[in-house]
Formats: C-alpha cells, sequence, structure tokens
C-alpha cells in the first residue's frame, strides 16, 4: 500500500512547474540562436561582405542573448529549486505527524536513527532529484531540443544532421544498462556507512567498558572492518559510475568526429557553406554538456526513486492505535475493571500478562508490586493503551477502554515512567509539558510536591534552567524527580506512577511518598513499583509474578500471609533483626 | 536529554562547563582562519603518502582534457587551410577527423583511470582517518567524555568523515580537471592570438571581484541553514525518543507546531542560499555569454581591419565559452569546500584534544611485580571535576587485601569520584591513591585498568554474541575460560536455555535479556579478566529486590578473595560488607559494620530506618 506523494504535489504546483519549464525553455532557444548567429557572420564574412556596422550587430545580439538566457534560465532554475524545498518542508511536515501517530509497537521495532534518517535523507535524496533533476534534466532535454530543431531549421541536410547525431542515440541503451547496477551498487554502499555509523555509536557508547577492561586493540580492529567494508563497496561503486560518466561524453566526441569528417566532405563538395559548417560543429558541441548532465541526473533519480518509495511506504502505515468510530467520552468518577487481561507481545511465546483480574477503584490508591518483567509497565501502557489491549478486557465504568476517544482517556491520566525522560527545553517547559499556560505558582507547587523545588531554586536561572545536550545535565534522580512534577502538574483524575522513584535516596523517597499521598488523597493513583517503602500505604497492594496475579490486599494482610510480599519485605527490611552479625 | 548522569557531581562540572560550551562557535566554519589553516596541513599530511597517486591523477586528467581542448583547434586547421582556403580535399580533413578519434578514445580511458584514481586516493584517506580517529577517542579519558554527547562523536565519525571524503571525490576532481582546464585554455588562446588572448585577461580580476563580493554572503547563508539544520534534526531524535510521553501527555499538536515552526525557518534559511547561489552562477554565465559577444566584436573587427584568419576567432569565441565551463563547475563546489572545511576543522579539532591522564608509568618492573594482593589506600586525597569545588577534602582510607567495603551517602556525597580515582579515570588534586603500595598515576594505564574491575549499574553490551560479550573479542580468551566464567557466575543455565546458547546474538538495544540477566553477563566479563579489586557502583541499583537475590549471589562468588567496593544508595545490598562507610559532602563521617553503626544511632541508623518506610516523626510532612 502506498500514498502517493510526488505526483498531487506536481500536479498541484503544475502552473509553477510549468512557469519555469517556460522561463528554461525559453532560455535555451535564445541560447539557440547562438551558433546561427555565428553561423551567418562567417558567412559574411567569407562572402566578404562583413562591415564593422555588421560586426557590431552581431556582438550586441550576442550580448543580447546572453542577457536574456541569464535571466530566463536563472528565474526558472530558482523557481524550481524553491518548490523543491518546498516539498522537502511538506513531506517533513506529514512525516513527523505520521510519527506523532504510530503507536508504541512500531517504535520498539524501528530504532530512532532509523526514522530520522526519512526525515534527513530520504526526504533530500528525493528533493533533490527532483529540483537539481528536474532543473538539469529540463535544462538539458531542451538544450538538446532546441539544437536539433535550430539544426534543421538552419537550412542543414536532414541526412546529414541524422548522421552526425546518431551516436547520441546509443545513449538511452547505456544509461538503461548501468543505471539499475549503478543504483544497487550505490545502495550498497550506503548500508555499509550506515553500518559503520552504527558501529561507531556503538563503540562510543562503549568506551567506559573498552577502556576498563583495556581491550582497545580489538575494539579498534572491529571498528576497522567496518570501514574497510565502506572503503571496499565505495570503489566497487566507483568503478562502474566512473566508466558510465566517461562513456557519455565520449559518445558526444564520437558525434563530434562524425561531424568533422561528414560536415567536411560536404563543405568541400558544396553541400553546405562553410557558415553552416560552423554552425553544425556548433550544435553538435552545444549537445555534449545536456548529455553528460542527463546522466548525472540519472544516478540522482535512481538514488531517491527508493528513498520515495520508503517515505511512501511510511505514510501510508495507518497507526494501528485509533479511535474506533463509535467513541464515546471517558466516563466521569468510574471505576477501572481488568477482567481477564492477557496480553502478548508480537513474536514472543509467552503472554506478558496472563488473565489478569484488578480493579482500579475512583479515588483510592491501588499498587502494583513485582519484579522485573512482571507485566508492571505492560499494564500502566496497556490503561494508556499505547498498546491495545484485547476487547473487553478493561472496562472504565460501562465503556470499554477501547471505545472511548484517545483525547478524553488520555488527557485524564497523568504517566510518570521510570526512566524521567525531559526534552531540552527548559525546567519550567519541561514541568507544564501538558499544561502549557501553567502559571508559576502551578510549577513551583507540583515541584515542591515532587521534590525538584529546592534543586530548582539553586539553578542560576531556576525554572528557566535550560536542560540537555546545551544546558544542564540533571542526575537520573532529578530526572525522575522532574517528571515527577510534570505529571503532578496535570492534576488528572487518574495518576501512573510508573517506578518514578527508583532512582531517588530513600530519605528523599520517603518524604515524596507522603507529599503524594497529600496531594493525591481522594483521587485515583496507581502505584507501581518493586521497593514496598513507596507502595505500604496503598489501599489495596497486587503481587505480580510472571504476568499472573499471585497475591492481593493491604500491607498488612500480605505481611501475614506467607508469599513473595512477606519474602520480599523480609528480604528488603534486610538484617534489621539480626544486623551486625554480617561482619 | 538521552544521556545519563548518575552522580550529581557529574551535573555540577557540566553546569560549569556549560558557560565555556555556550560561549565557543557554534560548530561553523567560524573558526579563525589560522586553526582552519592547521586543519587543512594536517589532512595534507594524510594526503601525503598518496603523492603517487595525485601525480598520476594529473597525468591522466591532462591526457583527458585534451581532447576535449583539441578539438576547436582541429576545426580551426579545417576552416583556415582545407575548407576556406588550400586544396579542397576530402583526405586531410577525414585524418583531422581520425585524429580527434583518437584523442576522444584516450580521453574515455583516462578519464576513468582518472576518477579511479583519486577516488582511491581519497577513500584510503578517509578510512584512515576514521581509523585513526577511532584510535584516538578511545584514548581520551573519561572527562572528555563528560563534555562530549556520544551522539556528536558519532557525528565526527561517520559524517564529518564522510564530508571529508566529499572533498576528495567531488571538490579535488574538479579542481584537478577543471583547474587544468583553464591552464590549458590560457595557453591555447595565446598560441592563437596573444593581443585577443590578452584582453581575455581581463576576466580574470573581474571573476575575482564577483567571487569575492558573494564570498561571505554565501558563507553566512550555508551556515544558517546548516545551524537551523541541526537544530531541527535534534528536536525531531529528542521527540522520536520521547514520544511515547507525547502521546500519554496529548501534546501531538503542539509538538508539530514546535516542528513546523522548526521547519519552516529552515526553509526559509534554505530560500535565502538558494537565491545567493543561483544568483552567484548566473553572474558567471553572464560573463561568459558576454565574453563572447566582446570576442565577436574584438575579433570580427580584426578580421576586418587586419586579416586575423577566421579560424583563429572561431576557435578562440569557442575556448573562450569552455573557459566559463570550469569556473562554473568550481564554484558548484563551493558548498561542499565550505562543509570539508568546517568538517576538517571539527575532526582536526578532536585530534588536538590531548588526554587529561599523562601517561608516566614510571613505576619499575620490581614494582610492578609487588601488586597482586589488592591493598588499597587513598592518602589525603582532594579532588574536584573544578578544582576551586572540592568534592573530596582529604579523603583517607585503607583497604586491606581480601576486604569488603560498603559506600553509603546521599547522592552528591563524592562516593563515586572516590572510585574514579581509583580507575583513574581523573586524577587527584593533592594526596594519592595507591595499590599495593604503587601510586596509581605510576601504573601503565592499560594495566591499571585490568587491575581494577569496575562493574555498573547499566551494563553495557556490544552487538555481537554472549561468548564476545563475555571476553570482549579477545581471542586471547578461549571459549572454555568464557564458559567457566559463566558457570561460575551462575549465568551458564540461564545462557543455555536460550536458542542459540553462548552464540545468541546481543546488542545494546533489544538484547532480550532481562537487566538482571545482562548484568550475569558483565559478572562472567569481570571473573574472566580476573581484577585483583572489584568496584560495584550501584551494580544492583536496577533491579528488583528477587532478581538482586540472584545477583547478589554471583557477586558473592565474584567478591571471594578479592578487594571489594560496594557502592549502593539501598542498604540491603552493602550490609554484609566487613566494614561500612558513611559518606557526607566529601569526607567519610562513619566507619564501622552495619550492627556498630546502628549502634551509633548516627546518620546511617537513620538512614537505615528510612529505607524501612519509618522516617523519623519530626521530619515528617504534614498530613
Amino acid at each position: 500500500m502506498k500514498e502517493r506523494l510526488l505526483r498531487p504535489y506536481l500536479a498541484a504546483k503544475a502552473p509553477l512547474y510549468g512557469a519555469a519549464l517556460l522561463a528554461i525553455a525559453l532560455g535555451n532557444i535564445v541560447q539557440s540562436l547562438y551558433p546561427r548567429v555565428l553561423g551567418e557572420f562567417t558567412d559574411r564574412l567569407q562572402q566578404e561582405a562583413l562591415t564593422p556596422v555588421l560586426i557590431s550587430r552581431s556582438a550586441l545580439m550576442l550580448a543580447g542573448i546572453a542577457l536574456l538566457y541569464s535571466s530566463l534560465a536563472g528565474s526558472g532554475q530558482y523557481l524550481i529549486m524553491r518548490l523543491g524545498r518546498n516539498f522537502e518542508r511538506l513531506t517533513r511536515k506529514r512525516l513527523f505527524k505520521q510519527f506523532t501517530r504510530l503507536s508504541e509497537a512500531y517504535y520498539a521495532k524501528h530504532g530512532v536513527g532509523s526514522m530520522l534518517s526519512y526525515v534527513l535523507n530520504d526526504v533530500k535524496s528525493v528533493r533533490e532529484a527532483i529540483s537539481a533533476g528536474f532543473n538539469q534534466t529540463a535544462n538539458a532535454v531542451i538544450l538538446l531540443g532546441s539544437a536539433v530543431v535550430m539544426m534543421a531549421l538552419s537550412g542543414l541536410p536532414l541526412g546529414l544532421v541524422a548522421v552526425c547525431v546518431s551516436p547520441l542515440l546509443l545513449i538511452p541503451p547505456i544509461v538503461v544498462y548501468f543505471g539499475p547496477r549503478i543504483r544497487e551498487r550505490s545502495r550498497h554502499a550506503q548500508e555499509e556507512l550506515a553500518a559503520m555509523t552504527e558501529s561507531a555509536e556503538e563503540q562510543i557508547g562503549g568506551m567506559r567498558v573498552t577502556q576498563k577492561f583495556a581491550v582497545e586493540p580489538m575494539m579498534e580492529a572491529r571498528f576497522g572492518a567496518r570501514v574497510d567494508g565502506v572503503y571496499g563497496s565505495q570503489l566497487k561503486l566507483v568503478r562502474l559510475s566512473s566508466l558510465f560518466q566517461a562513456l557519455l561524453p565520449f559518445l558526444g566526441s564520437a558525434s563530434l568526429v562524425v561531424t568533422l569528417a561528414a560536415g567536411g566532405y560536404h563543405a568541400l563538395s558544396g553541400g553546405i557553406t562553410v557558415g553552416m559548417y560552423v554552425s553544425l560543429t556548433l550544435y553538435v558541441r552545444l549537445m555534449i554538456n545536456p548529455l553528460q548532465q542527463i546522466g548525472n541526473v540519472i544516478n540522482t533519480m535512481q538514488r531517491s526513486r527508493a528513498s520515495l518509495e520508503r517515505i511512501q511506504e511510511l505514510l501510508a502505515s495507518r497507526p494501528d492505535i485509533e479511535d474506533s468510530p463509535q467513541a464515546v467520552e471517558l466516563p466521569q468518577r468510574a471505576d477501572i475493571a481488568v477482567r481477564g487481561l492477557t496480553y502478548r507481545y508480537p513474536g514472543s511465546s509467552r503472554p506478558a500478562l496472563d488473565r489478569v483480574d484488578l480493579d482500579i477503584r475512583h479515588g483510592r490508591t491501588t499498587a502494583l508490586i513485582g519484579r522485573t518483567g512482571s507485566g508492571k509497565t505492560t499494564l500502566a501502557k496497556l490503561l494508556l493503551r499505547m498498546m491495545e489491549p484485547p476487547a473487553g478486557a478493561i472496562r472504565i465504568g460501562e465503556a470499554d477502554i477501547r471505545d472511548v476517544t484517545l483525547r478524553s482517556l488520555r488527557g485524564s491520566i497523568a504517566y510518570v515512567p521510570q526512566d524521567g525522560f525531559l526534552f531540552s527545553t527548559t525546567l519550567g517547559d519541561n514541568i507544564a509539558f501538558s499544561k502549557r499556560d501553567a502559571t508559576e505558582s502551578e510549577i513551583e507547587s507540583a515541584s515542591r510536591q515532587a521534590m525538584i523545588y529546592e534543586q530548582a531554586r539553586q539553578f542560576k536561572e531556576g525554572f528557566g534552567t535550560r536542560l540537555g545536550e546545551r544546558g544542564v545535565t540533571l542526575s537520573g534522580g532529578q530526572r525522575q524527580r522532574a517528571s515527577l512534577a510534570r505529571g503532578l502538574v496535570k492534576e488528572a483524575p487518574l495518576l501512573i506512577l510508573d517506578d518514578s522513584v527508583s532512582a531517588v535516596d530513600a530519605e528523599t523517597e520517603s518524604a515524596i511518598v507522603s507529599s503524594i499521598r497529600r496531594v493525591r488523597a481522594g483521587r485515583t493513583t496507581l502505584v507501581i513499583a518493586h521497593r514496598i517503602s513507596a507502595i505500604q500505604h496503598a489501599d489495596e497492594i497486587v503481587v505480580l509474578d510472571e504476568g499472573r496475579v499471585v497475591q492481593r490486599g493491604t500491607h498488612e494482610q500480605l505481611l501475614r500471609e506467607d508469599g513473595w510480599y512477606a519474602e520480599l519485605a523480609s528480604l528488603q527490611k534486610g538484617g534489621m533483626d539480626h544486623g551486625g552479625q554480617g561482619a | 536529554m538521552a544521556d545519563k548522569a548518575p552522580e550529581p557531581d557529574a551535573e555540577e562540572r557540566r553546569q560549569e562547563r556549560r558557560q565555556d560550551r555556550q560561549d565557543s562557535p557554534p560548530a561553523s566554519g567560524s573558526a579563525p582562519d589560522g586553526a582552519e589553516r592547521t586543519a587543512w596541513r594536517g589532512l595534507l599530511s594524510y594526503a601525503k603518502p598518496y603523492r603517487k597517486t595525485f601525480a598520476g591523477v594529473v597525468a591522466c586528467t591532462v591526457i583527458a582534457i585534451s581532447a576535449d581542448l583539441l578539438q576547436p583547434f582541429l576545426v580551426k586547421i579545417a576552416i583556415d587551410d582545407h575548407l576556406m582556403g588550400g586544396s579542397g580535399e576530402l583526405g586531410p580533413v577525414l585524418l583531422l577527423a581520425g585524429l580527434y578519434l583518437a584523442l576522444s578514445l584516450l580521453a574515455l580511458a583516462f578519464s576513468y583511470w582518472q576518477s579511479l584514481l583519486v577516488q582511491r586516493a581519497g577513500q584510503g584517506i578517509v578510512s584512515k582517518l576514521r581509523k585513526d580517529l577511532f584510535r584516538h577517542l578511545s584514548r581520551l579519558s573519561p572527562s572528555f567524555y563528560d563534555r562530549m554527547s556520544s551522539g556528536s562523536l558519532v557525528t565526527h565519525m561517520s559524517g564529518d568523515t564522510e564530508t571529508v571524503s566529499q572533498f576528495f571525490t567531488q571538490v579535488c576532481l574538479s579542481l584537478f580537471r577543471d583547474g587544468l582546464t583553464l591552464v590549458f585554455i590560457l595557453f591555447l588562446m595565446f598560441q592563437l592570438d596573444p593581443v585577443l588572448a590578452g584582453y581575455s585577461l581581463l576576466l580574470l580580476p573581474l571573476i575575482a571581484l564577483i567571487a569575492a563580493g558573494f564570498r561571505g554572503y554565501m558563507r553566512r547563508t550555508y551556515q544558517q541553514s546548516r545551524t537551523r539544520l541541526s537544530r531541527l534534526i535534534a528536536f525531531t531524535a529528542e521527540n522520536l525518543s520521547g514520544m511515547n510521553l507525547v502521546q500519554a501527555f496529548r501534546q501531538e499538536r503542539e509538538q508539530q507546531r514546535q516542528f513546523e515552526e522548526r521547519n519552516g525557518s529552515y526553509y526559509e534559511a534554505n530560500l535565502r542560499e538558494i537565491r545567493t547561489n543561483v544568483l552567484f552562477n548566473r553572474s558567471f554565465d553572464l560573463l561568459g555569454n558576454l565574453s563572447v559577444a566582446f570576442v565577436t566584436w574584438l575579433g570580427g573587427r580584426a578580421v576586418y581591419g587586419e586579416g586575423l584568419e577566421f579560424g583563429v576567432l572561431y576557435a578562440f569565441i569557442t575556448y573562450i565559452r569552455q573557459f566559463f565551463q570550469p569556473i562554473n563547475s568550481i564554484t558548484q563546489q563551493w558548498n561542499t569546500l565550505q562543509a570539508a572545511s568546517v568538517s576538517m576543522d571539527r575532526i582536526w579539532k578532536l585530534f588536538q584534544t590531548r588526554s587529561a591522564l599523562p601517561e608516566d608509568a614510571s613505576a619499575d618492573a620490581a614494582e610492578l611485580e609487588r601488586i597482586g594482593p589488592g591493598a588499597v589506600r587513598f592518602q589525603d586525597v582532594e579532588f574536584g571535576y573544578d578544582p576551586q569545588q572540592p568534592v573530596l577534602r582529604g579523603v583517607s582510607l585503607d583497604v586491606a587485601p581480601g576486604e569488603t567495603i560498603g559506600i553509603v551517602g546521599t547522592t552528591g556525597a563524592g562516593k563515586s569520584s572516590l572510585i574514579s580515582l581509583l580507575c583513574r579515570f581523573y586524577d587527584v588534586q593533592r594526596g594519592s591513591v595507591s595499590i599495593d603500595g604503587v601510586d596509581v598515576r605510576h601504573i601503565p594505564l592499560a594495566r591499571l585498568q585490568r587491575i581494577v574491575g569496575l562493574v555498573q549499574q547499566e551494563p553495557y553490551l556490544f552487538s555481537g554474541s554472549i561468548l564476545d560479550n563475555v571476553r570482549l573479542f579477545d581471542p586471547s580468551i578461549s571459549e572454555e575460560e568464557a564458559r567457566e566464567a559463566c558457570r561460575f557466575v551462575g549465568a551458564d543455565r540461564l545462557i543455555r536455555r536460550l536458542p542459540d546458547g553462548y552464540g545468541t546474538m546481543l546488542s545494546e538495544k533489544g538484547s532480550g535479556l532481562s537487566a538482571g540477566e545482562r548484568q550475569l553477563i558483565s559478572f562472567a566479563r569481570i571473573v574472566v579478566f580476573r581484577p585483583s579489586i572489584l568496584i560495584l557502583d550501584e551494580a544492583t541499583a536496577n533491579l528488583d529486590s528477587s532478581t538482586e537475590q540472584m545477583v547478589q549471589r554471583a557477586l558473592a562468588a565474584v567478591s571471594a578473595g578479592r578487594t571489594t567496593l560496594v557502592i549502593a544508595h539501598r542498604l540491603s545490598t552493602i550490609m554484609n560488607a566487613d566494614r561500612i562507610l558513611v559518606m557526607r559532602s566529601g569526607s567519610i563521617v562513619e566507619s564501622g559494620s552495619h550492627g556498630e553503626l546502628l549502634g551509633k544511632g548516627g546518620y546511617y541508623a537513620r538512614l537505615y530506618r528510612h529505607s524501612q518506610g519509618q522516617p523519623d516523626s519530626g521530619r515528617q510532612p504534614a498530613g
């Protein structure tokens, strides 16, 4: 399935493209008058009819041709390049929009690097083909065409013209032969380059390990192999493309050889004047450059066709999570009921969640605890519909979660993920991410609740401090707290804390837990954690293990019960009663 | 914000450096010419081994362009000697055509060889550059990696070197071919008619004037569009990484708007760049065509008045047109040249970065021989990432061989700095760190790194098999040794359950292993490399408590008989250590076993209560 991209754009901009082509065409037609002027000039000279006036007139005509050609061709060229850039811009916009619609499943399969390369490389390659390509092809084709027409009009015998340009007829078969082969090799070269980039990325990411184990020579050898791969594939490409690019001008030269001989014969036998002979050689010369250009353009086009297809494919892929036709608004103040929820990641044999039953009651705090890989985060993502739960498994009030509009569902949930991802804008902008018009005091109070306020005040620019590569880098714990403030500012009916304070030290954690309990009193909260200290106050604690609910109850109930929870509690409490024996 | 900063110390020093970075010029060509010149000289030293190849390229170029350039000359002979006057026989004309055919064939062969040779040299240079750059990077100290994001390093490694390679394949080729063409044309024009040629020389200052006029403007527009593009890319990359947040918070539309803002401003910059380029190229075009008109006028009068042969005028007109072709194609290389110059500059700056850790290695063989048992001594160590802000203030510590030390403290207390000094990621400002009586600064770095083993919070896996990851691609470590290590840490059973066993391919992303399993592999790595001192820096922080148990068992196996330093903010990890150190703002404030410290009722005891979810009542927030 494909979404047409290029054709509609070209169709929409047809008048402008038409104008550009017209300008280039006129420019070239004007330019092809030039051999004619010189030819006449020669004939007059031979007839000894040359006068100073005639000389000046010829010179002026040539100057006029120069001016007209430059302005016409220049404006046509500008117009076409501008249209190309505009296409690039529109396509980028659509790509980004598509990125925001694709779901978790897509992101899990594709790396950021490969998605970025759509915006960066593919779009560029298509743009180059349609602007540089359009430009040069138009130029070349028109120049060729007008040269042929002018030759025909100049009174040269058609048979002679045909003989002179005959070597040029070999160009299409040569292009057809070389084109796909060059494309194949250039694709291979691109792949090698991508592999090298990937290797560089990995090696730099693991530099600390490499240095720590002093295995630099091994890693140099690994990276070196990738570099050699690029070298080899590039040379393979060059061998072919150089031959191709040398062949095309050769055909032009061959035409000139024929012209010299055949034209000379006709001039000597009186078939044509010397002036016609002069313009004939000039015409053939005029044709050589455009032919070379066509060769270049074909190479560019070959490369860009694959890119265009890639973009079209991406744009055509339907986001797998969308509002259903009968979507309703999210019911207010409703309990969330999870019944028999089984979820399997694509390509995985074991279900991540296995027949899970769970109630998240309105106004209460529910907690999920379990080891890594027990399915806690999967459940959170299903609640947000980042991934699609099976029909009927999750209900909010009366409505199946799949029949709730995404806008109202996600609008009512504040999600605080474990990784504490922040954008490289200011700290304040990050906190006010879901509420761009949040007041200073709203940001302040959320950051107090998340225990990041003191930190923010220590920065010179406070909440206006820029984060990220060009600004301040926060520690893992600080990022988690800022991300928590971002969730709290939303004041959403449902707050999901997905292991949100795991990188925060124990002292700060207990302060955060108390402050969240305070601000979320009477509102629904789902806490996911693997530390008991983070969840012990919850109204209900559900223990997940390998995707199944193994225990549920309050902290006190679960402590009394034999099982995973009590075991974990004693583990985390550690040598409380037998402290000191470890020494 | 993809990069991780496990310790706020790191953050502090980043804040400090932020200032310099903002002051430094944006990565573009605005560096002073001096720096650029050095960069080019550096590149030239890479080209040196290819001297002969480049000489071959020049030779090929001369032959390749001669056919093209002699053609008008041959037509001139045909016109003047055979068509307009002379014998009027066909034979000599055919001979001329044959000569031209031979020349063309030569041109075909030699222009092919020429571009092949140029590419071979260019790609060879770039390969060498890439390998050298990587070797250089792997020698740089951690303080360098604190400063540089891995993203921009990757850009240097692949993007910038690729641009430099374009310099060879496009700019160099064009300079050779077009430069020589120009020289040839001038030569031929003087051969034909010195007076007319003299007039044509007037063109040169004109061309220089146009080029100079456009140069600054083109540079500015080019830089502007480059900067805006990199902003657009950075924005996109970041949003792709954080897309789940954008979606969870329903900010798609707002982010689209911000994207469009950057997209639009890049577009504007592009248009400005295009306008400049089109104007620039067209003014040369125009100049070329006007010159033809001028020569026609001048030459026509000469033919009329002074009996200049018409064939000469014909050839002259053709040459003057050809004269502008190479100039045009050289100017089209302008952008590539500029990009290459910027890239070269950046690569060169990297090459000039020196490791912050001078290789001293003054320890003699006898001293190095002594190293083994793993006694560690910190003596009055003072250290700060910024010397003005000490992170460690006079820390002294003696660790006996085989002892296990636990280190706790709030973030920023200096725990990680302590171990960074032991690994010699940084050097002390005062005092010394020594292993078995030898100052770490005197031990060859590679040797030191094998003596001190470090396991961090995030195990890093390279793309390769499990086996490769355990022995880190070191062929001197046998497969059996690696398997033995995995058995030792208890990873063997788990690995053999995988579909390809030890051959299972891993990668940094999506290895299909859990955090605990990945950590186990990094433990096996440590076992294989047999360090005498082991450091665990939050090695179990990302694991949940039960996975942690499995890892703890592996840990106990690994640390047995080894000097071990464990950093954790979860007390359960270090409660069983021989000795626990409590650090606060750069000093060791408490020291003793778990029991002893609880008995003291100090900071450790309070920390312990917090970890049990029982904050002391006085500090409990209201509500």
